[in-house]
């Protein structure tokens, strides 16, 4: 009896939960660390996740989207509303890049958190001015310092990486071709 | 390579090469002396090297183009050693075949990316972008108010207090823009991350100027390029100046 009540509160709870997370990250309308939400929500980081989950299965199909990067949520428009949202705002996203520019964006979101010489080991020339340019367009970021001589800056992918992409998480990139399997 | 690479390189290439083997960026050089593509016992890398010399004395190209012109000149040296040394002995042979692994491994892995590459740009070209809302502009986030009102308002009487009273009307017609104000506030944020709530009103020298600068700091509150922060109960309120990000 006691048992059939503990369950039936602990799916009211997630469920409670993942309705207080919506109400939180509609109203703040930004990228929410978990660490913040835990606070917010007063519930520990797995309660969070699951209440994360389950928000993800509710809005499926609906016109809102929840987007993960990293350690960060965002409650945002769902990629297959684009056109329709455009239609009442004018976001001011970046058009369209170099190709030197998803070169850079693809090494980063694959192989993060990386240095600048390991991406220019990569593509073989020297990357300053289109790491600087992503870097501007709030496409990557610096996620810390690699511990070696002269401490170099680790590259990050952001948010906004995703939401150019229309992407629910980093997850959802496609996969990484097998080596040698490649033609073109 | 694509066309598109191409005539990105040639719109800026860190050298063009005009020998007789071969005409074109030196990027472009490295690129098909990689995959073999160009033989590089044709191309007298010392004749070039000079040629780029005299190329430097005339032109004082910037830093990273000379950085750049050395690695790319480094690796064709390498190459071109690698393939001059047809007798090396076992040891070299195997640390050959190992360097040779290794290029062609970074070229893979390079192949891998650009492939990948392509599809980040297709998806982007898609537009299936998502949105944040916008913010309501009456909600103001806790964050950029962690002071209470009434702190706040007790603050900006005793900014009253310190001023002359009304006293008698006077119709003279005092002008005071909020606009001004705002670039004032501004200007003060700008260069000072922080600022004790009086040292905004210093300038103040009537009771309608503060008034007019107290909206103004509630107006750079409500759009997000300042924030209001109070340590502890008694403690001074301080206006922090932050940059408007269009997440928050």
């Amino acid at each position: 009896m006691s048992s059939t009540i503990d369950g039936a509160t602990q799916v009211r709870d997630t469920t409670g939960l993942a309705a207080a997370l919506e109400a939180v990250l509609f109203t703040l309308n930004r990228a929410v660390t978990v660490l913040e939400l835990q606070d917010i929500l007063q519930s520990p980081l797995p309660d969070i996740e699951a209440a994360a989950a389950t928000l993800t299965g509710t809005l499926t199909g609906r016109g809102l989207f929840l987007q993960r990067h990293q350690d960060q949520l965002q409650l945002v428009t769902d990629p297959a509303q684009a056109d329709v949202v455009r239609r009442v705002l004018r976001p001011e996203y970046p058009s369209r890049l170099s190709p030197a520019a998803y070169e850079t964006l693809a090494i980063i979101a694959y192989r993060q958190p990386l240095t600048r010489a390991r991406i220019e080991e990569i593509r073989g020339v020297n990357c300053e001015a289109v790491l600087e340019s992503l870097e501007e367009k709030g496409l990557i970021e610096e996620t810390g310092r690699l511990d070696a001589p002269g401490t170099p800056r680790l590259f990050g992918t952001t948010m906004k990486f995703l939401q150019i992409l229309g992407l629910s998480s980093l997850n959802e990139l496609p996969p990484l071709p097998q080596s040698g399997s490649t033609s073109s | 390579m694509t066309g598109e690479i191409t005539a990105e390189l040639e719109r800026d290439p860190v050298y063009v090469v005009r020998t007789p083997a071969f005409d074109g960026p030196i990027e472009l050089l490295l690129s098909l002396a990689q995959r073999a593509e160009v033989d590089l016992k044709a191309i007298s890398l010392a004749s070039l090297t000079d040629d780029y010399l005299r190329a430097i004395e005339q032109q004082h190209p910037p830093l990273d183009r000379l950085a750049a012109f050395l690695v790319i000149g480094a690796r064709l040296v390498q190459l071109k050693a690698a393939g001059l040394m047809p007798d090396a002995t076992a040891g070299e042979e195997e640390d050959l075949q190992a360097w040779e692994d290794a290029i062609k491994g970074r070229l893979d892995e390079y192949k891998r990316f650009k492939e990948l590459a392509e599809s980040l740009m297709r998806r982007h070209a898609s537009g299936r972008f998502t949105f944040a809302g916008l913010l309501e502009p009456d909600v103001i986030p806790q964050a950029r108010v962690q002071v209470s009102l009434d702190a706040l308002a007790s603050a900006f009487r005793q900014v009253l207090d310190r001023l002359p009273p009304p006293g008698q009307v006077t119709v003279e017609m005092e002008h005071v823009s909020l606009g001004e104000k705002l670039e004032e506030l501004r200007g003060m944020l700008a260069r000072q991350a922080q600022l004790n709530f009086s040292a905004i009103f210093r300038h103040a020298r009537t009771r309608l100027e503060a008034v007019v600068t107290f909206l103004a700091l509630l107006e750079l509150i409500r759009i997000g390029e300042a924030r209001v922060v109070q340590a502890s109960a008694f403690a001074e309120i301080m206006v922090h100046g932050q940059v408007r990000t269009e997440t928050e």
